[in-house]
């Protein structure tokens, strides 16, 4: 029946993403809280992005990246198998 | 995210509330063999007929309110709760028609079958989609 759970993103050809949000965060010092009434989303939804068990569409990846004022690849990357 | 219906964050509680409704009134309606569940024909025929009008009016208070739970906003709306929303979507109609197969094939009540799909997907997905909110959350408490 498979897992109930929302995975972690995985394309078959095992490329997951990755990110920094962590790191830019604390180097920006704000809260995910702040991080998360910035973008307009919930503070769950930062964590899980985080903690790669989520991954945000499109607008909101950049929405995140003009937040630390960077280019979207230095925030969210792929990562190469698994 | 914008053009999506859904209900208001309130109408959730307003749910919750035609659902418990619903209880005493089923239990009021059978003590006074207003709905008799081993009987599925009623005893006086036609649309108006008192028994047939009580079984609608408490099938439609308890839809109603799962409808409404099932389908009111979040505090927060964002693309995640959608994806959650979807997942739970497709699991409750996947279980759903699961349940409708397999009594197809084992039970010959046909009706009481079909009155029990109109309960398991919404039952099922307020029970997924709140579970995997709960677990969202109890993850995010742990972190602190």
């Amino acid at each position: 029946m498979g897992d109930f759970s929302p995975q972690p993103f995985t394309k078959p050809g095992g490329v997951s993403m990755k990110n920094n949000i962590r790191v830019e965060r604390a180097i920006k010092n704000i809260t995910q809280a702040d991080l998360a009434e910035q973008v307009g989303v919930s503070r769950q939804t930062i964590n899980t992005i985080e903690s790669n068990k989520y991954v945000p569409s499109t607008v909101l990846a950049l929405k995140i990246a003009r937040v630390f004022n960077k280019p979207l690849e230095e925030i969210f990357m792929l990562e190469e198998g698994d | 995210m914008k053009n999506h219906f859904l209900f208001p964050y309130w109408t959730r509680y307003l749910g919750w509330g035609l659902v418990v409704l619903h209880v005493p009134l089923s239990m009021l309606g059978r003590s006074h063999g207003m709905i008799n569940i081993m009987d599925p024909q009623p005893r006086d025929q036609g649309i108006f007929a008192g028994e047939h009008l009580f079984f609608i009016s408490t099938t439609l208070i308890m839809s109603a309110g799962l409808f409404l739970v099932a389908f009111a906003k979040e505090k927060i709306e964002d693309e995640q709760i959608w994806q959650i929303r979807l997942d739970s979507l497709r699991w409750a109609i996947f279980i759903n028609y699961l349940v409708l197969i397999i009594s197809l094939v084992f039970i010959e009540d046909v009706p009481h079958m079909l009155e029990l799909n109109l309960w398991v997907p919404l039952i099922f997905f307020i029970i997924r989609f709140r579970w995997v909110i709960f677990r969202l959350n109890r993850s995010l408490s742990r972190e602190g």
